[in-house]
């Protein structure tokens, strides 16, 4: 006799079979029903959690921006702006996409400066936690270093003369001035190749950096725990 | 457990036995170190075994602990119950509100505030534009103008990055103990030293006075701001 067993009992079966490579249940079970001190309540612990979501939706639009964007800056117009502003005028809910990718970096600055007076003021930094807030630090480099990048993108004055400026100061810095001049520029002046460079950091080396170090950060709370305000 | 289940770890075993894993007897069995964390007992626990329909969504919860490894030894295991409570739903439910909070309000703000994202011509290099950058960064547009280059320029920003770096450091061995021992410690939070509570104060005041000068437009000593 064939027996057919219920889904209840394959699905039961599965779970035995994951739970034997690998403590899927008990994972589980540590990680929503932990115990969390009451004082973790207070609503500035929250600050942190509203930059992961922040950057996540920075990604997310990011991805969508990436479809149409085109960084190419020859010509007048330039393609790069001409994409821009078809994705805000053209592209369905292009201006909700790039509406959000803009206010959420807007924000995300917001929300970070708050993290770090939440963590100053709970006294967090401290042993054993300090390699966690320079982890955040860099994050904090890392994101300004995006929206430095990201600002030149739709190449229209205001970005090209800012980033001009920038430039201008980083290739005046000591000692390694010129060769981050060059490594920026990509050419003897500020033009197309300055884009394709912004563009690559801003789009394929930062998220990564940013995905590392976030994982990094998260993994150092994991492990240290919430920090005890003093 | 039944005899269809009784089968089916039967069939698993024999899977077990005779598939890749023949060679070595058996499929070790990985295990977390449990960290001696104090959890929910079950009956508080939600109503979500192995055997439930909606399991499946739990199992891809445990992605999380695999990403973040094992827990390190935590305060709350050290306190008493009445002191703490579980992450789950107590401390968790705040967090999809605020995400879809969040999610709106740059929603409301991307269809309500359009002045900002306008774009303006496409770049000219011959055009000659005085550029001012985002606000967060007005801060140091205006430090730029306080006076010798090299010194605003590089020194003012690199000694600020190392300092955030090295705060912690700083903290500790930059006042504490002086703090302590002049019994200092209230200010400007308690529980902290005024030394290096001061320092963070001056350095939030620096920047939001920086600022706010850019952003007024006035000037001072012969400093145009903005």
């Amino acid at each position: 006799m064939a027996i057919i067993p219920h889904p209840r009992q394959i699905q039961t079966a599965v779970v035995d079979w994951l739970d034997q490579r690998f403590p899927f249940t008990q994972s589980v079970d540590e990680a929503l029903y932990q115990r969390v001190p009451n004082f973790a309540n207070a609503f500035y612990y929250c600050f942190g959690g509203m930059v992961f979501v922040l950057i996540t939706l920075q990604l997310l639009t990011g991805v969508f921006l990436a479809f149409y964007y085109v960084p190419d800056a020859s010509g007048n117009p330039a393609p790069a702006y001409s994409s821009v502003n078809t994705i805000t005028n053209d592209v369905t809910l292009g201006w909700l996409i790039r509406g959000v990718h803009f206010w959420g970096a807007n924000l995300l600055v917001v929300m970070i400066v708050l993290h770090m007076a939440r963590v100053f003021w709970t006294g967090s930094y401290r042993a054993p936690r300090e390699l966690n807030w320079m982890v955040g630090v860099l994050l904090l480099l890392v994101v300004l270093a995006f929206s430095l990048t990201g600002y030149l993108l739709p190449w229209d004055t205001k970005a090209y003369w800012a980033t001009s400026v920038t430039i201008q100061i980083i290739g005046g810095s000591p000692i390694i001035g010129g060769l981050l001049r060059d490594i920026l520029q990509g050419g003897p002046s500020l033009g197309p190749s300055t884009l394709q460079r912004f563009f690559t950091i801003h789009v394929f080396i930062l998220p990564a950096l940013v995905i590392l170090l976030m994982y990094i950060h998260f993994r150092l709370i994991r492990r240290h725990g919430i920090a005890e305000p003093l | 457990m039944s005899e269809t289940q009784g089968i089916l770890v039967a069939q698993w075993d024999g899977y077990l036995r005779e598939g890749p894993g023949a060679a070595t007897g058996a499929v070790p069995i990985v295990e977390v170190e449990a960290g001696g964390h104090e959890l929910e007992p079950p009956s508080k626990r939600m109503p979500i075994g192995p055997d439930h329909i909606l399991y499946p969504i739990m199992i891809g919860l445990a992605l999380f602990p695999i990403l973040m490894g094992a827990a390190g030894p935590h305060l709350a295991d050290d306190m008493p119950e009445e002191e703490t409570h579980p992450f789950f739903p107590d401390h968790f439910w705040p967090y999809p509100v605020i995400m879809v909070a969040m999610v709106v309000a740059v929603g409301l703000l991307s269809l309500f505030v359009r002045q900002n994202m306008l774009l303006e011509q496409s770049a000219d290099p011959k055009a000659v534009v005085t550029p001012r950058p985002d606000w967060y960064f007005l801060w140091l547009f205006q430090e730029l103008k306080l006076g010798n280059e090299f010194i605003t320029a590089y020194v003012v920003p690199a000694v600020i990055v190392i300092g955030l770096l090295l705060w912690p450091f700083i903290d500790q061995l930059g006042g504490s103990r002086l703090a302590a021992r002049l019994g200092w410690s209230m200010w400007p939070v308690p529980g902290r030293n005024v030394i290096t509570g001061t320092a963070w104060v001056l350095f939030i005041s620096f920047i939001v006075l920086l600022t706010f000068w850019a952003l007024s437009g006035v000037t001072i000593f012969g400093i145009t701001g903005g």
